[in-house]
């Protein structure tokens, strides 16, 4: 079920018409050419050589009988192919910051030595199959010194520690200093001191792989001195000059192509080392090289959400008002620093005393990176356990409590607009919070038991500078170019149709040429939320502009044809734009073995104007899906002794399948803040910041007891209960 | 050839159309790769258990050198046309599908069983073709995401799809949409509950679970594949 509230929204022709994406009879029937269903004439297959070690220095390696079996093309290593990987390590995780990326202290290469995790890569193979290519890798040899190695962020900064880097464990930030990140308002000691009660307590989130559908791979094709890379990309802009500044070329030496691509949920914003890979394999042999990897080989060798360790401190009057908040927190990053390590939360709290010190710590784990808003989920799920164990303390409804404290506009930080309030108490309406709350957690009798928990969230949805082209034809055909791809989300379609809108004309006269670097101007990407309002605005501007040539000049005739491109600086005039959220989940708990089922859950958003009704609802109920996942069944274990990791894979990190989805309840509150094309705001990555919070809170609610670890699986449920 | 087709047809269970999950051979962490062919064909269990560390392909004593690459030619009918094609005994379905016969809307998300990308029909039954040998195939008939449409025309579940935003990322899609329509036949007009319990054996990231269900309800109730 899914619903829209519209009060005082002027309709609009093709905005907030559920509409079928324009690429949708290609999805369905098979024709949709992803990067593994390339193929170009003379291509060979490229494979990647992984450490089994978790830490290791590489003695010697020897290719020699790799290089004479028949069918192998070219072998490379860390000896005879040292590429930096720009956006595989950076200062502070600055991954859009090429300064920073140059400054970087701890560099990544495409090959590394020493190995720092299980999969780290040593060398690589082109053949003329794939099957010829993965012999050739059974041929190299290698010898390792295995090295010591740390798994655990907080043993990594004891003293005596297994150092990843000699400099230390902590890793530096953007100006390359060793320190962590510290965020101080306010004096939260004083808050404390004002407060009649304090609580403290200790919370820990697991490792999330991304693990889109799609597998990482990457097709290289050199022309003299111009790389074509065919690759999932979620931003083809900034792969091109992430790739052409690793490779010492320029950009438009480079033409990064994806017309379809198997999702990536933010790791795949920037360049991959497997397009480094293949560009280098490609260039040494002269053809095209198609670099894949297998599932395992993705699940360790590129990313997933950083696991979390969040020490919390409340201060709070008797009457429920929060007077301080403190965290020192624990990212832990694996080896190379590709992102922030972030834990957010607190912020979204009005407590005028709030301090927050983070250390993002190197381990010998897989690399951890940016997931589905990357510092949310975890973070959220912390700070609003937190709050909520404290308002059952202290005899509050949870929904009372936040209203209470939640942060609201000032008048130094005022917001475009604010509706916060109104998003929550009408999903707690929605789904009967009162009714299904136990005011005493843990209150059913016998061993099956149910509670109710909710979170809630304000998210960023600022607008920002991307480009636009549109062009119309004699025969009032417009065309518009975007750099964007369609990750899943839908935004091939979504610019199509603020484009119809705001040229007066309909979705099926629009044309949408995407995915192609040259083809293209720069877009910002499909990660942040951001694509919807940024390139979206810039579509708006340009067709305004072609609009305005239309009214001065006629319609073109002939061959002729009118163009008009933009790429505007929007501001937000100094306020915060933000888009809301509030989810409330009922669960089912099965004390005797640990089970938690999803009986009930309402998603309560308001992310400005919505812009295609079916997509928008289906980013709210796949990113809670995820979200649900996280809280209860994903993960990433070692084992302590081998640091090798025991659960990649979809049956191992337990995904979540057909049988375990609940019917989704999702409402938007619909506005316009007048910012933002036709008011529209961030949708892509609210869901699942909202979910872990919301599913822990109610099995909390449940049994009684508050889960301090995620995911929350049914060890964890029995340990609590004995 | 006629043994090993067998053993492959071990995937599926005749009575409920659901592709079900098939727990693969122990590979612990310190797994040796394995043949294709040897683990398809069982006989990966044994010898993973003495491997050495080599979790990712690291040097196996035994790495075969391609020269001596077995070849069986082997009679399939693809889509309905007949094909008598030479394949790699270590071949997968799914390899020769896409590299043989471009039919590259099968997808191989995991290559192992897990995620269900990869789901063809082979005989009318789902079957993941990343984890049957092309040789097996040998004398069945397959259908593929690229054989649903016929004359342009989408089928009821391909409509249900486009209508009700089935695809996300759309990787997983053909193999939800070759389940689906094994489930249709079998069950025209299924429920919920129907649609979920046929449909585990496919999975998606983008979670876009809710949608798939309520696409393929909505094919049964306008006549399933009628």
């Amino acid at each position: 079920m899914s619903e829209f509230t519209r009060e005082g929204l002027a309709p609009l022709s093709t905005i907030g018409n559920d509409t079928p994406r324009i690429d949708a009879i290609e999805r369905v029937t098979g024709q949709a050419k992803y990067t593994r269903d390339w193929k170009l004439p003379g291509m060979l297959f490229g494979k990647v050589l992984r450490s089994p070690y978790p830490h290791a220095r590489l003695v010697s390696i020897d290719t020699s009988e790799a290089e004479a079996l028949p069918g192998v093309r070219s072998v490379i290593t860390y000896e005879n192919a040292q590429v930096v990987w720009g956006a595989g390590s950076v200062n502070g995780g600055r991954q859009y910051n090429d300064p920073t990326k140059e400054a970087t202290i701890h560099r990544r290469y495409i090959f590394n030595n020493p190995v720092r995790f299980v999969g780290d890569s040593i060398a690589a193979v082109a053949a003329t199959d794939r099957n010829i290519a993965e012999e050739a890798l059974a041929l190299i040899k290698v010898e390792y010194e295995e090295l010591p190695f740390v798994l655990d962020p907080e043993e990594a900064l004891e003293d005596g520690a297994p150092l990843v880097y000699e400099e230390g464990n902590l890793c530096p930030d953007f100006r390359g200093e060793f320190a962590p990140m510290i965020s101080d308002i306010g004096d939260v000691e004083a808050g404390f001191a004002e407060a009649d009660q304090i609580f403290e307590e200790r919370y820990e989130t697991g490792f999330i792989h991304n693990a889109q559908m799609e597998p990482r791979c990457s097709l290289a094709h050199w022309q003299g001195d111009k790389l074509a890379l065919y690759t999932p990309s979620q931003g083809i802009s900034n792969c091109r000059h992430d790739t052409a500044r690793d490779l010492g070329l320029e950009d438009h030496q480079v033409q990064v192509i994806t017309k379809y691509m198997g999702g990536g949920f933010g790791n795949k914003n920037q360049n991959q080392d497997a397009d480094l890979v293949a560009a280098t394999l490609s260039r040494r042999v002269g053809a095209p090289v198609m670099l894949e990897y297998s599932r395992r080989e993705d699940w360790l060798g590129v990313h997933g959400r950083w696991p979390t360790v969040q020490n919390y401190k409340i201060g709070v009057k008797d009457d429920g008002e929060v007077t301080a908040i403190q965290m020192h927190g624990y990212s832990g990053m694996g080896p190379y620093r590709k992102n922030s390590g972030g834990i957010s939360g607190m912020d979204a709290y009005g407590c005028p005393n709030r301090y927050r010190e983070i250390s993002p710590v190197y381990t010998n784990r897989t690399t951890s990176g940016n997931f589905r808003a990357p510092s949310e989920p975890h973070g959220f799920y912390g700070i609003e356990n937190m709050m909520d164990e404290v308002a059952y303390q202290i005899g509050l409804d949870p929904v009372e409590f936040t209203l209470k404290n939640m942060r609201r506009p000032t008048e130094e930080q005022q917001f475009t607009n604010y509706t916060l309030d109104e998003v929550i108490t009408t999903g707690a309406e929605r789904f009967n919070w009162q009714a299904r709350r136990k005011v005493i957690p843990g209150s059913d009798d016998g061993p099956i038991k149910r509670g109710a928990g909710f979170s809630f969230m304000m998210f960023r949805a600022g607008v920002g500078t991307s480009s636009a082209i549109v062009r119309v034809n004699a025969n009032e055909q417009y065309t518009l170019y975007v750099g964007v791809t369609d990750i899943g989300p839908g935004a091939k379609t979504t610019m199509g149709m603020i484009a119809a809108e705001a040229l007066g004309t309909s979705l099926s006269n629009v044309e949408v040429v995407w995915g192609d670097t040259d083809r293209c101007p720069y877009s910002v990407g499909e990660s942040g939320s951001r694509t919807t309002i940024m390139t979206g605005l810039a579509v708006v501007e340009a067709a305004e502009d072609l609009k305005r040539q239309i009214t001065d000049n006629g319609m073109p005739t002939g061959g002729d044809v009118l163009i008009a491109s933009a790429t505007p600086s929007p501001t937000t005039d100094g306020k915060t734009r933000q888009c809301f959220g509030s989810h409330f989940v009922e669960v089912e708990v099965d004390t005797r073995i640990g089970s938690t089922r999803i009986l009930k859950y309402t998603a309560s958003h308001e992310s400005g104007r919505i812009i295609n009704p079916s997509t928008a609802r289906d980013q709210i109920r796949g990113a809670t899906i995820q979200g649900i996942g996280q809280a209860i069944h994903e993960d990433l274990l070692y084992d302590p002794k081998s640091g090798q990791p025991l659960t990649p894979g979809y049956y191992r990190a337990r995904h979540l399948t057909h049988k375990d989805i609940p019917d989704i309840d999702v409402h938007f509150i619909e506005t316009d803040d007048g910012y933002g094309p036709f008011g529209a705001k961030t949708a892509g990555e609210s869901g699942i910041i909202l979910a872990p919070a919301a599913v822990a809170n109610a099995v909390a609610n449940a049994i009684g007891h508050r889960m301090t670890s995620l995911p929350i699986t049914r060890d964890k449920i029995l340990g609590a209960m004995a | 050839m006629r043994d090993k087709k067998k053993q492959g047809n071990k995937l599926v269970n005749k009575k409920d159309p659901a592709v079900k999950y098939v727990e693969p051979a122990a590979q612990g962490l310190n797994s040796k790769e394995q043949s294709r062919r040897d683990f398809l064909e069982g006989s990966g269990a044994a010898a993973v258990a003495g491997a050495g560390i080599s979790a990712f392909g690291i040097p196996g004593a035994n790495a075969q050198s391609s020269s001596a690459v077995a070849t069986t030619v082997i009679n399939v009918v693809v889509n309905g046309t007949q094909h008598s094609l030479e394949v790699e005994d270590r071949w997968t379905l799914a390899d020769m599908l896409r590299d043989q016969l471009d039919l590259t809307g099968t997808k191989i998300g995991c290559n192992r069983s897990e995620c269900g990308a990869c789901t063809v029909l082979m005989d009318e039954q789902p079957v993941y073709a990343c984890s049957q040998l092309a040789v097996w195939a040998d004398g069945a008939d397959i259908q593929t995401v690229e054989g649903l449409a016929q004359n342009g025309e989408l089928t009821p579940v391909q409509r249900a799809f486009v209508i009700n935003n089935g695809p996300q990322c759309g990787f997983c899609t053909p193999g939800q949409l070759m389940t689906a329509t094994a489930l249709l036949s079998s069950n025209p007009s299924p429920t919920a509950k129907e649609v979920k319990d046929a449909m585990v054996g496919n999975l998606c990231r983008c979670s876009n679970y809710n949608s798939i269900v309520e696409a393929i309800v909505m094919a049964g109730e306008e006549g399933g594949l009628a």
